[in-house]
């Protein structure tokens, strides 16, 4: 088998995946009142992303070949399908100033600390914990010996992720967190993820024992451990950095949107006070 | 609007509770706890560092003037090349950059002294000491000898077997607490000090490129002392987390210094960085450009030096995929940075140049930094790396990003603040001859060193054999830093000069706008008389222009465009900024047991879970029966406040009983640090829990003292019970993370 014939042939069918899909469009189309709005393009491309982590190639690896396959869909599924999901279901009100209360804002400036501690704290575990607690070696075989702990293993890293991206990028603007609280909160959540990420490049365990022997149902692992010089070992130090670096840098760029979302505000603030005087 | 700036002044006066009336003699500046003294004494500090790592440098480059000089031996080539490089960074460069924060910040912001100035003063004390300690190694058996990073197995007892590298420890222990209490101090400072309108929006860019760097120093400094604090136990009491032939790994040591060095070299940049954003708008008489895009790219080259240490690391065997995806990394970090450059460029573009010495520093600046960092992102490549690393183009390479960046970024900022500091201008001939011999002795240093490199001579080699262009290249080389020795002198006189018969500057002599320049030169103790109010990021200019372009525009904007300034209670800030600080540490321990214990389960055989379980949910309930004591005080139930905080004590102190316990049977059964890595690793970890646990408890046990004294008494808020009541729930999580990791995973 080549690269070519591999990405060609190892497309699957799941209905769980469709399902999963369509529910998540037609609850999206109900909540709109089912008007279309140039907004639901994010949900759009949340779906494709979703479709295409399952139903393309790295659905198909990610099921028993290759860890790093896994933790691929694995991100997808935590950092970047919620966000867009979220995008999606923000209302257009929202852009009325006045929404969020008196100018001068709240969101300047500052470290957590005062109000509503547990508006973030259980997110922020949420967040974690969908990378950690599923890297786990028990629950990671679980999931890969069981398709009914895979599927619950999907809907709750969607779930996280969308708790994760509550407080960021949430519906109700008024109950984010300031920018400069967000861009606390995804480092922390950075620093976290880099722990596991380092810990799954340089560990000697293995997370996932299925991905150490493969069933090669489709013939593919010549061609992975020999074509690509994937070994067991470095497939999974290749899954650990992907977690570890192109992670870090979606945190990162999440950090970089709060500081221009913080500049953004304070612009409209100073402009606003400038009218009123 | 001078009622919306006065009670920001009065809030100062009253909250430090300190008088700043003249202080005469000696004996106020030990005792000062004002930042343009404690500013000061640093920066003169740091000179005198600067004249030893200075001389050790130049003895360097004699001995490496021709081939096979034997005017320095081995050893001691060895030992001055680690004490240059220690020196020059913790001693130098640090500190220097820490002194002008300490002056400045305060200034820029409006503010009328650092946050907490008696912390202030013992991080200042700190650096002194550790200087000192640093330097005794050479009358108690000679200097550390295993270069700055101090690699294991080298560093550790059989191959520096003198107590050097146990000073080394110390002396960056100490300096490390230092500097990570100064950042604590500069985050509450501009989190909660800044004058009303100074949004952070509008903070001058020194003020904010310090900000970042604290934060840097606060997250960074804490993995280097948790790696000093297991190389000395290594050393001290025979443990082998860094020496392989005890299971340990040398590689590990490789890890945490470099996860602290490479965010250390921004922490040595960014100042700078921020130094040169001040005084190239000025000198151009123009705003700079893209501000969002230089603090934005800030807190993208902080955020990004925490991912790419193992750059450090691509000879070390990492294996291929490790290397490519640093490399990316790495990288990408030239994109934030070279953001800056652009904006530093495009805000010359077009202005009104004034090449005072003080600009001409940061135009060189610039040219020097750009050389730095293309050679820099050569090493991205790994095999540019492979080929070129541990030669003199890793010396031409750093040297051209700490000098050519660091350094020159300084000058340029000591030309540009020395009239504030002192009232005098300092002389503009001495100081383009300085600035002029500093270019051609600094080029002439280390331009020639990355054609060494290439031709394959190796760095920390105390000499080199007789190959074609050797010689004549380091003889060149040596020539340059005698040149560069002979305008550091130069430096050294103008501001001797200056200081006792320099022209008078006044307030602002550079016709600059940032706030430091509305008050005299040196300013008050006080600071300010008033702070002007601050409407914009260029508050003297926009008062300027207001009272030029007549009355009408300046009565519009009354009181009405003075943003507020969001309250945050500086201890609150300060307690957060200590906790992070904090949980880098623990996370390196944490770490560390993980590591090294992932794959065995010898603590089940030795450890009991079940005794030790019982003794965690004391403490656990501490943090209940703490947050019952908080309540109450905010109640106003005093007897309340003190009941549970007296429970509190008991359970905290019921746990280190605990603890002690456990901690005795282990001895008994003939377990100690030694015996094996998870000895070394629990000890380590559970020990300096302990530690905080029983600080903790002092400081619970100060607070409930100062309760029975009355000092509580109608208070219903204490932000310093809430601080340190913040610290305690941070013990107990870390216990929680303990107690899962090393206990429980050993059960299941």
């Amino acid at each position: 088998m080549t690269t070519g014939e591999l990405l060609l042939t190892a497309w699957q069918s799941d209905v769980f995946v469709y399902a999963v899909a369509a529910a998540g469009v037609v609850a999206y189309a109900a909540r709109m009142q089912w008007k279309l709005t140039l907004r639901a393009l994010w949900l759009a491309l949340a779906a494709a992303v979703f479709l295409l982590a399952f139903v393309s190639p790295i659905g198909v690896l990610a099921r028993g070949y290759l860890f790093s396959a896994h933790m691929l869909q694995h991100l997808l599924l935590v950092l970047v399908i919620p966000p867009l999901v979220l995008s999606a279901l923000r209302t257009g009100s929202k852009e009325a100033p006045n929404s969020t209360g008196a100018p001068g804002a709240a969101g300047t400036a500052g470290t957590a600390g005062a109000p509503g501690a547990r508006r973030f704290v259980l997110p922020w575990l949420a967040g974690v914990s969908a990378m950690w607690l599923w890297h786990a070696p028990t629950l990671c075989d679980a999931a890969s010996n069981s398709i009914g702990v895979q599927r619950l293993q999907t809907v709750s890293l969607l779930i996280m992720g969308c708790a994760f991206f509550w407080p960021i990028v949430g519906p109700r603007t008024a109950r984010r967190l300031p920018p400069f609280g967000a861009m606390v909160y995804l480092f922390a959540a950075c620093v976290a993820c880099t722990l596991l990420g380092i810990l799954v490049t340089f560990s000697p365990v293995e997370v996932c024992s299925i991905y150490a022997h493969p069933v090669d149902g489709l013939g593919a692992m010549p061609l992975l451990r020999d074509g690509w010089g994937l070994t067991a070992k470095a497939d999974q130090e290749i899954g650990g950095l992907l977690m570890w670096v192109p992670g870090c840098f979606a945190y990162a760029g999440g950090m970089l949107a709060m500081f221009a979302r913080y500049h953004r505000e304070e612009a409209a603030d100073e402009l606003a006070a400038k009218e009123a005087a | 609007m001078t009622t919306a700036t006065t009670p920001h002044v009065d809030d100062g006066k009253h909250e430090q509770g300190h008088d700043h009336a003249e202080e005469k003699g000696p004996f106020s500046w030990v005792a000062t706890v004002d930042h343009k003294r404690i500013g000061i004494l640093y920066l003169l500090t740091s000179i005198v560092f600067f004249g030893i790592g200075g001389i050790e440098a130049l003895l360097i480059r004699i001995q490496l003037a021709h081939p096979e000089s034997h005017f320095l031996d081995p050893e001691t080539f060895n030992q001055i090349f680690t004490m240059h490089g220690t020196t020059m960074i913790f001693l130098v460069v640090m500190p220097t950059l820490v002194g002008f924060a300490n002056y400045f910040v305060p200034l820029m912001i409006g503010a009328r002294d650092m946050a907490f100035p008696r912390l202030n003063a013992m991080s200042y004390w700190l650096f002194p000491l550790g200087g000192a300690l640093l330097h005794f190694s050479l009358f108690a058996g000679g200097a550390p000898s295993a270069g700055w990073f101090s690699y294991a197995p080298l560093a550790e007892t059989p191959f520096s077997s003198n107590t050097g590298t146990d000073y080394w420890i110390l002396a960056l222990l100490v300096l490390g607490i230092g500097s990570v209490a100064g950042a604590i101090n500069i985050i509450a400072t501009v989190i909660t000090l800044r004058a009303p309108g100074m949004t952070i929006r509008r903070v001058p860019l020194f003020v904010w490129m310090t900000f970042i760097t604290a934060i840097l120093i606060v997250l960074a400094l804490p993995v280097l002392n948790g790696a000093l604090v297991m190389l000395l136990i290594d050393r001290q009491l025979d443990a082998h987390f860094f020496q392989a032939h005890g299971g340990g790994s040398v590689i590990l040591w490789q890890h945490y210094f470099w996860t602290f060095g490479h965010p250390e070299v921004y922490i040595l940049a960014l100042p700078a960085f921020g130094m040169i954003s001040e005084v190239i708008p000025v000198f151009s008489r123009k705003p700079i450009f893209g501000y969002e895009f230089v603090a934005g790219s800030t807190v993208a080259i902080a955020v990004l030096s925490f991912g790419v240490w193992a750059h450090h690391m691509f000879a070390a065997g990492l294996g291929h995929r490790a290397d490519i995806a640093f490399a990316a990394g790495t990288m990408l970090i030239a994109i934030p940075t070279g953001v800056k450059i652009f904006n530093w460029i495009a805000t010359m573009w077009g202005g009104t140049l004034r090449f005072t010495t003080s600009m001409c520093f940061a135009v060189a600046f610039l040219i020097e930094f750009v050389i730095g960092g293309l050679s820099g992102i050569t090493f991205a490549a790994a095999p540019v790396d492979w080929q070129m690393t541990d030669t003199y183009y890793v010396v031409a390479h750093f040297h051209y990003v700490a000098l050519g960046g660091t350094l020159f970024g300084i000058l340029a900022a000591t030309y540009y603040w020395f009239p504030k500091m002192s009232g005098k201008l300092l002389d503009e001939r001495l100081g383009k001859l300085n600035f002029w011999t500093m270019i051609i002795g600094f080029n002439m240093t280390f331009f020639v060193q990355h054609f060494l490199g290439i031709l394959g001579m190796p760095r920390r080699v105390y000499t080199y054999p007789d190959l074609p262009n050797w010689g004549t290249l380091n003889m060149v080389s040596t020539i340059g830093a005698f040149v560069m020795g002979f305008s550091v002198l130069l430096f050294l006189v103008n501001i001797a000069k200056s200081v006792r018969n320099g022209k008078a500057a006044g307030d602002n002599p550079w016709d600059a706008w940032t706030l430091e320049w509305a008050t005299t030169s040196p300013p008050h103790p006080h600071n300010f008389e008033k702070v002007p109010p601050v409407r914009g990021r260029r508050p003297l200019w926009d008062l300027a222009n207001a009272t030029k372009e007549g009355k009408n525009k300046r009565k519009s904007g009354g009181t009405s465009t003075i943003l507020e300034i969001a309250p945050y209670d500086k201890a609150i800030v300060g307690v957060w900024a200590f906790i992070a600080s904090e949980a880098m540490f623990f996370i390196i321990l944490i770490l560390t047991f993980v590591y090294f214990n992932l794959s065995t389960k010898a603590a089940a055989a030795s450890l009991d879970v079940k005794t030790t379980g019982m003794f965690s949910i004391c403490l656990f309930a501490s943090s209940f029966t703490l947050h019952r004591s908080e309540k109450a005080l905010a109640a106003g139930n005093e007897s309340g406040f003190r009941g549970w905080l007296i429970f509190t004590i008991l359970l905290g102190a019921v746990f280190m009983f605990g603890q002690a316990s456990e901690y005795q049977k282990l001895f008994t059964s003939g377990l100690s640090v030694n015996t094996s890595l998870f000895t070394s690793t629990f000890f380590t970890l559970t020990g300096f829990h302990g530690l905080h646990v029983t600080l903790g408890l002092c400081a619970l046990g100060v607070i409930l003292w100062l309760a029975f004294a009355g000092d509580f008494k109608g208070r219903r808020h204490s932000s310093a019970f809430k601080a340190i009541g913040l610290y305690w729930h941070f013990v107990d999580i870390v216990w929680i993370a303990v107690f899962g990791i090393v206990y429980v995973r050993n059960v299941l």
